[in-house]
C-alpha cells in the first residue's frame, strides 16, 4: 500500500508541475530529429522496486486525434523489465478532483510489446486528465498517475481565485474599517472633551 | 558537455572550472589563511571613504515620483505577461517567457543587481507595486491610510523567521518540485506573492510584507550589506537636530518608509527598499546614494542580530544546495536514499531530507567553529553573541559563490531569448532539439575563460571578505579582553575557507543545464 503515496503525491499536488532536471516525474518534451513527427512528452519515475519511463505521443493531443501512451517499467536492482499486464485508466484532473476524484475509465489492459506496455487513446473533449498505469509485483499494487492535456483548455481557474481572494480581503477590510473609524473618532472626541 | 547518467540518458551540462584555476584559488586561499592566523588584529576598521552620486541620488531617485513609476509599470506590465503566458502559454519551459523571464533572467541576474544597485530591486517590485495600487487605491503620492487595518505584526512575526521559512519553501518548490522548469506553476506562484502582499498590505500597519515576509526582500536585503551603494544622510549631524523625522513619518505628500527606518539611525543595507521616500521627503534635501566600500557594513557596521544571522547562514546552505543539486550525481544520491526510505515518486521526502541535511550541516558545522573559538578566546561573552556575530562571514560567501554559479545560468542559458519575447506564450513553438541546444551551448554571452575568470575572482573576493569580516568582528569582541591575536580566531577562519573549499569544488564539477 505504501505506493499509493505516490497516487496522492500527484493528486494533491497541481499535475502540471514539472521536476528540475534532477528530480524524477518532470515532464520534459522532445522532437525527434529523424523524422516530422510532432513532439513527444516523457516522464521519468522511481516507484517501490521499480524505475519507470512514460511516454505520451504526440505531446500535446488534440480532441479526435489519435495518440498514444507507453509504460517501460524495470527493476531498480538489476534492471530486469516488468513483463506483467499493466491497466492504463483515464479520469479528468480539475481542481475539485484532487478532494473528489471523478469516475475512473479503463482504457485497457496490456502486455509488453519489446518491454514496452502502450496503449492507444483518442478523447472527444478537450481537457486535463490523469492516464493511471496500475500492476501488481511481489504482491504489491503499483499505482502510477501521468498528466495528459488534451487541446488548450482555458486556465482561468487560478486567476479567477486570486481575483476573488483579493477582491474579498479588500472588501472585509473596508467593512472593518466603515465600522473601526467612527467609533475611532467617537474616542477621541470624548478623550479630547 | 554530455553526462550520460546511471539509467543511460544523456544530459547536457556546462564544464566545471579548469583544474589549474581551482588550484591557484586553492593557493591564494591558503596563503590568505596563514596571514589572517599569523597578523595581529586591527582593532580599529577603516575609514569610510565615501563618494555622493548626484545624478542618480538627486535626479532620479529625489526628485519625485515619476521615473519610480514610469519603471513600475515596466515591471509590473512584465509580471502580468509573465502570469498570461505562465497560464495560457506553451508548457515547454524554453518556449515560454514565464520560465525563461522569471528564472533564467530575473532570478539569475537579481543577484548581480544587488552589488551594484543594493536593494534597487525593491523599489520597483512588482508584488509590492500591485499590493499598494490595489489596498491603497492610489498610483502615486500618499495615501489615505484607512484602506488598511494597521495592525501590528504579532511578536512572534517580527523578525527575518517567516521570511526565512518562505525561502527555504521556495528553495523546495524551485529545486525539489522543479518549479523553474514549469510555466504553469510559476504562473501560481506569482499570483499567491501577490495575493500574500496585498493581505498583507491590507491587514498590517506599513509594508510588513517587505519588512518580515517577503523572501526575496529579505535575501535582497541581507545581500546588499555586501552592496556597493547606499542611500544615507549626507550630513549626519543634521539629521541629529532633526525634530520631524520627516524620512519616518513621511509628508503631506510623501509616503513614510515602509519599513519604519530612520534615516539619521541607520547602519545598514538590510531592510531599506530603496523606495526613496526619505529622499523625497527630507526637508533638508539631505539623503542621497553613496558609494562604499562593498564590505564595510558586514565587517562594521551592522548590528548583530540573531534572527539575521540565522538567515545569512541559511543563505549560505541553500546556495550551497543550489550547486549541489545542480551536479550530475545528486540524482543518483536521491535515487539511493529513495530505495532506503521507500520513497517514490517525484522523491520529495528525499529532496526534503537532502535539503534539510545541508541546512542542518552548515549551521552545525558553523556552530562548532564558534565554540571552539569562544574556547580560544579568554572573552566569557555569551555563546549566542559569537553565534550571531560571525555569522556575517558567511554573507560573502553565500553572496560570492551565488553569483558565480548563477553566471553560468546567465550567460550560458540566456542566448535565444529574444525569441522568447517575440512569442511570449510559446503558440505552436516546439521543444529545443538536440541541434538546438547544443547551439545555445555554443552561442554564449561572451567567452568560456571570461566565465571562469569572473567564477574565480568572485570566489577569491567573497574569501576575502570574508576573512577581513572574522578579522574585524573579532577584533571587536576580543578587543575587550586584550587579546587580539589572530590565531585565535582560526576555526571562524577555518569555517570561511572550507565553506569557500567547498563552494570551489562545487564550481569545477560540471553542472547540469536549467532549461
Amino acid at each position: 500500500m505504501k505506493h499509493l503515496i505516490f497516487l496522492w503525491l500527484l493528486v494533491l499536488l497541481p499535475c502540471q508541475f514539472a521536476g528540475a532536471h534532477h528530480v524524477l516525474g518532470r515532464p520534459t518534451y522532445s522532437l525527434n530529429e529523424d523524422s516530422n513527427t510532432p513532439p513527444s512528452m516523457q516522464v521519468e519515475t522511481q516507484i517501490g522496486a521499480y524505475f519507470v519511463s512514460y511516454m505520451a505521443f504526440p505531446a500535446f493531443p488534440k480532441p479526435n486525434e489519435a495518440g498514444r501512451v507507453s509504460v517501460y517499467a524495470t527493476r531498480l536492482d538489476d534492471g530486469t523489465p516488468f513483463e506483467g499486464e499493466i491497466t492504463f485508466s483515464v479520469r479528468d484532473d480539475g481542481w475539485l478532483d484532487n478532494w473528489h476524484p471523478s469516475r475512473k475509465e479503463v482504457l485497457g489492459v496490456q502486455r509488453p510489446n519489446d518491454n514496452t506496455h502502450r496503449q492507444g487513446f483518442i478523447f472527444k473533449e478537450e481537457g486535463d486528465y490523469i492516464i493511471t498505469a496500475e500492476f501488481e509485483a511481489g504482491g504489491e499494487p503499483y499505482l502510477i498517475d501521468f498528466p495528459l492535456r488534451i487541446g488548450e483548455p482555458l486556465s482561468v481557474g487560478p486567476l479567477g481565485i486570486a481575483v476573488g481572494v483579493i477582491a474579498a480581503i479588500l472588501i472585509g477590510v473596508n467593512l472593518v474599517q466603515k465600522k473601526r473609524l467612527p467609533r475611532a473618532e467617537k474616542r477621541s472626541g470624548r478623550a479630547g472633551a | 558537455m554530455i553526462y550520460c547518467s546511471a539509467d543511460g540518458s544523456f544530459i547536457m551540462t556546462h564544464p566545471g572550472l579548469p583544474e589549474s584555476w581551482g588550484l591557484a584559488i586553492l593557493a591564494l586561499m591558503l596563503l590568505t589563511l596563514v596571514w589572517a592566523v599569523r597578523a595581529p588584529l586591527a582593532a580599529s576598521g577603516m575609514g569610510r571613504p565615501v563618494l555622493r552620486l548626484p545624478l542618480i541620488g538627486n535626479r532620479v531617485w529625489a526628485a519625485g515620483p515619476g521615473i519610480r513609476l514610469a519603471l513600475k509599470l515596466v515591471t509590473v506590465s512584465l509580471f502580468l505577461l509573465v502570469i498570461a503566458a505562465g497560464l495560457f502559454g506553451t508548457p515547454i519551459p524554453e518556449r515560454n517567457l514565464a520560465s525563461v523571464l522569471t528564472w533564467n533572467l530575473w532570478w539569475s541576474g537579481l543577484v548581480f543587481s544587488i552589488f551594484f544597485l543594493g536593494s534597487a530591486w525593491c523599489a520597483v517590485c512588482p508584488w509590492d507595486a500591485l499590493a499598494q495600487w490595489l489596498v491603497r487605491r492610489k498610483i502615486g503620492g500618499r495615501a489615505e491610510p484607512n484602506n488598511s487595518l494597521n495592525l501590528r505584526v504579532p511578536r512572534g512575526l517580527r523578525g527575518v523567521w517567516p521570511a526565512m521559512g518562505l525561502l527555504v519553501g521556495l528553495t523546495w518548490l524551485e529545486l525539489g518540485l522543479g518549479i523553474t522548469l514549469d510555466p504553469y506553476a510559476t504562473a501560481l506562484l506569482a499570483l499567491l506573492i501577490v495575493v500574500l502582499a496585498t493581505a498583507s498590505l491590507a491587514v498590517f500597519r506599513r509594508k510588513a510584507f517587505c519588512r518580515y515576509f517577503c523572501p526575496v526582500g529579505r535575501t535582497v536585503g541581507a545581500y546588499s550589506q555586501l552592496a556597493a551603494v547606499e542611500l544615507r544622510p549626507i550630513d549626519a549631524d543634521l539629521c541629529a537636530r532633526c525634530e520631524t523625522l520627516d524620512c519616518h513619518h513621511g509628508n503631506a505628500i510623501v509616503e513614510p518608509c515602509p519599513t519604519g527606518l530612520v534615516m539619521g539611525r541607520l547602519q545598514q543595507n538590510t531592510y531599506c527598499t530603496s523606495c526613496g521616500n526619505c529622499a523625497q521627503s527630507c526637508p533638508h534635501g539631505n539623503i542621497a546614494w553613496r558609494l562604499r566600500p562593498p564590505g564595510i557594513e558586514a565587517e562594521q557596521g551592522a548590528r548583530p542580530q540573531w534572527d539575521e544571522a540565522v538567515f545569512m547562514l541559511a543563505l549560505l546552505a541553500l546556495t550551497a544546495l543550489h550547486g549541489l543539486s545542480m551536479m550530475p550525481f545528486w540524482e543518483d544520491w536521491m535515487r539511493d536514499l529513495a530505495r532506503v526510505i521507500g520513497d517514490s515518486g517525484r522523491l520529495p521526502w528525499s529532496f526534503s531530507l537532502g535539503l534539510l541535511a545541508c541546512l542542518a550541516a552548515v549551521a552545525g558545522v558553523y556552530a562548532l567553529m564558534a565554540a571552539a573559538t569562544r574556547r580560544l578566546t579568554p572573552s566569557r561573552l555569551p555563546f549566542k553573541r559569537y553565534l550571531a556575530t560571525f555569522a556575517f562571514a558567511a554573507l560573502p560567501l553565500a553572496f560570492a559563490y551565488h553569483m558565480a554559479h548563477n553566471l553560468n545560468h546567465l550567460v550560458r542559458e540566456s542566448a535565444g531569448v529574444s525569441r522568447v519575447v517575440q512569442n511570449p506564450l510559446g503558440t505552436s513553438a516546439l521543444p529545443f532539439s538536440m541541434a538546438e541546444k547544443q547551439i545555445r551551448h555554443m552561442n554564449m554571452l561572451t567567452w568560456q575563460d571570461t566565465i571562469f575568470a569572473l567564477q574565480a575572482g568572485l570566489l577569491v573576493l567573497g574569501f576575502l571578505v570574508a576573512v577581513r569580516i572574522v578579522r574585524q568582528r573579532g577584533a571587536a569582541l576580543l578587543e575587550a579582553e586584550r587579546a587580539g591575536q589572530g590565531w585565535r580566531l582560526f576555526p571562524m577562519l577555518l569555517f570561511a575557507a572550507g565553506m569557500s573549499g567547498f563552494n570551489l569544488w562545487l564550481l569545477m564539477q560540471p553542472m547540469l543545464m536549467r532549461l
